[in-house]
């Protein structure tokens, strides 16, 4: 695979980081009477889930050391250490590779189901090592319903970014 | 058909990169070993940020000024021109006046506030708002386009009271650890009972855990909240809250939950002290 399309493929995944920083930011909880004081309970996992999908979609051409470099950019510009994201995209890359062929018979429910528990058990880390006095089972069961129904649009949006720029 | 036939995936590999980026991940977390790498880069991020933000801010009066209809501007042009410098006069004068008068305040009590030699004023550069609501790690930056050599663990004050202490430097950022942050500890005094304070990561909480003891026992909700000066940052006896709670539900042991009286989302401008 060529240098660019490496590249292109890093700039959805930072895009995708970048707007969970952004969703994160916008709280909602501002916009609703009474609700000032209830918990934030939403975490998307965008980029994450972007990551899953390039991988799921083209695994004869992201292996570990991409994966790795992939999440050393990341933690620098985004994470709270260096390391994480490195190891939970070469996790999460090495249970793709090894199950890819038996996730393309998956239905998209099943798919829904495998990516939305994968971004929950990613949070659940996230905040069991970063926040561990904020972690919350309500935010990681709210979370896995907001990143199992993002999975869909990311799924098919990043389906024909590919068609129309990495051939 | 098959877009790409089954292959095998080597292990090794995985696991290589998976022991490099644990190691790197234990390192970093319990000893801060790329701490400064990062902060450099977040600290890149925050100036992109203010460039971009400044260059939008200009971007927007430079349409607003052209989608003004021109024949207005014609007709209005001598009027506006007498308010705007008078609404500008105004403006000028009081915002120096404001200006003056808080870093002048600022500088007063600062020096109250103990006996340091020097004492520094930055304007913040950016606070983690939303940690701050939500989560453990409180932090904010200050500007430093001075380039002033500011090192770590100096006391940081907005005016009122101390609200936390430098923890780095990057670039011409000065990072602040606050004193609500789960990471820092303060030695506190409440009455003659003596105490470390954990930020509770929650806005303007931080609490201690102790052994009851007779001195322990005569600690009341409402009792001021001084610095007791043990841990060779702050000085001693400077009032920083009240205490709110008093949780005995613990056997042996007993939790003091201590209101800080100074907030840092009340002030744009921080004083840090130096050569205490």
């Amino acid at each position: 695979m060529k240098l660019s399309h490496h590249f292109i493929i890093f700039i959805t995944i930072f895009a995708g980081f970048w707007m969970d920083k952004l969703i994160w930011g916008f709280d909602v909880r501002e916009y609703i009477l009474f609700a000032d004081n209830i918990p934030y309970l939403i975490e998307t996992s965008i980029g994450l889930l972007i990551f899953c999908y390039w991988v799921y979609a083209m695994p004869e051409k992201l292996h570990s050391s991409a994966a790795l470099i992939q999440g050393l950019i990341i933690d620098l510009c985004f994470g709270n250490a260096i390391g994480f994201h490195m190891l939970f995209f070469v996790s999460i890359s090495y249970i793709i590779h090894v199950y890819v062929f038996r996730f393309r018979i998956f239905s998209y429910l099943q798919l829904i189901i495998f990516f939305g528990i994968a971004s929950v058990f990613y949070l659940a880390c996230k905040y069991l090592i970063f926040f561990p006095t904020n972690y919350s089972y309500l935010l990681l069961i709210f979370s896995f319903f907001v990143n199992a129904a993002a999975w869909l649009p990311i799924y098919f949006g990043m389906r024909s970014f590919r068609r129309k720029f990495i051939k | 058909m098959a877009r790409t036939t089954p292959t095998y995936t080597p292990f090794g590999k995985y696991a290589l990169a998976m022991i490099v980026s644990l190691t790197l991940l234990i390192s970093d977390v319990n000893y801060q070993t790329f701490s400064s790498t990062r902060g450099s880069v977040q600290a890149t991020g925050i100036y992109g940020q203010l460039i971009i933000d400044s260059a939008a801010s200009n971007i927007t009066k430079f349409n607003v000024i052209h989608k003004d209809k021109k024949a207005l501007i014609k007709i209005n042009k001598d009027l506006k021109n007498q308010l705007s410098i008078l609404q500008n006069k105004v403006f000028l004068e009081n915002k120096s006046t404001v200006l003056v008068s808080d870093l002048l305040n600022l500088q007063g009590e600062m020096m109250a506030l103990s006996q340091a030699q020097e004492t520094f004023i930055f304007e913040i550069a950016s606070f983690g708002l939303k940690n701050y609501l939500c989560c453990s790690s409180h932090s904010l930056y200050l500007k430093n386009p001075q380039k002033l050599k500011v090192s770590a663990n100096l006391p940081v004050a907005n005016g009122n009271s101390f609200i936390g202490q430098t923890s780095s430097t990057d670039i011409n950022l000065i990072k602040v650890i606050l004193f609500s942050d789960t990471d820092h500890i303060l030695p506190v005094k409440i009455n003659n009972f003596f105490c470390n304070a954990k930020g509770a990561g929650k806005p303007l909480l931080i609490s201690c855990k102790a052994i009851r003891n007779p001195e322990f026992l005569k600690i009341r909700n409402n009792d001021p909240v001084f610095t007791s000066g043990l841990g060779g940052v702050f000085p001693k006896n400077i009032s920083i809250g009240r205490v709110i709670n008093i949780n005995n539900s613990i056997s042996n042991e007993s939790k003091v939950t201590i209101a800080l009286d100074a907030s840092p989302l009340e002030s744009n401008y921080f004083g840090v002290l130096v050569n205490l």
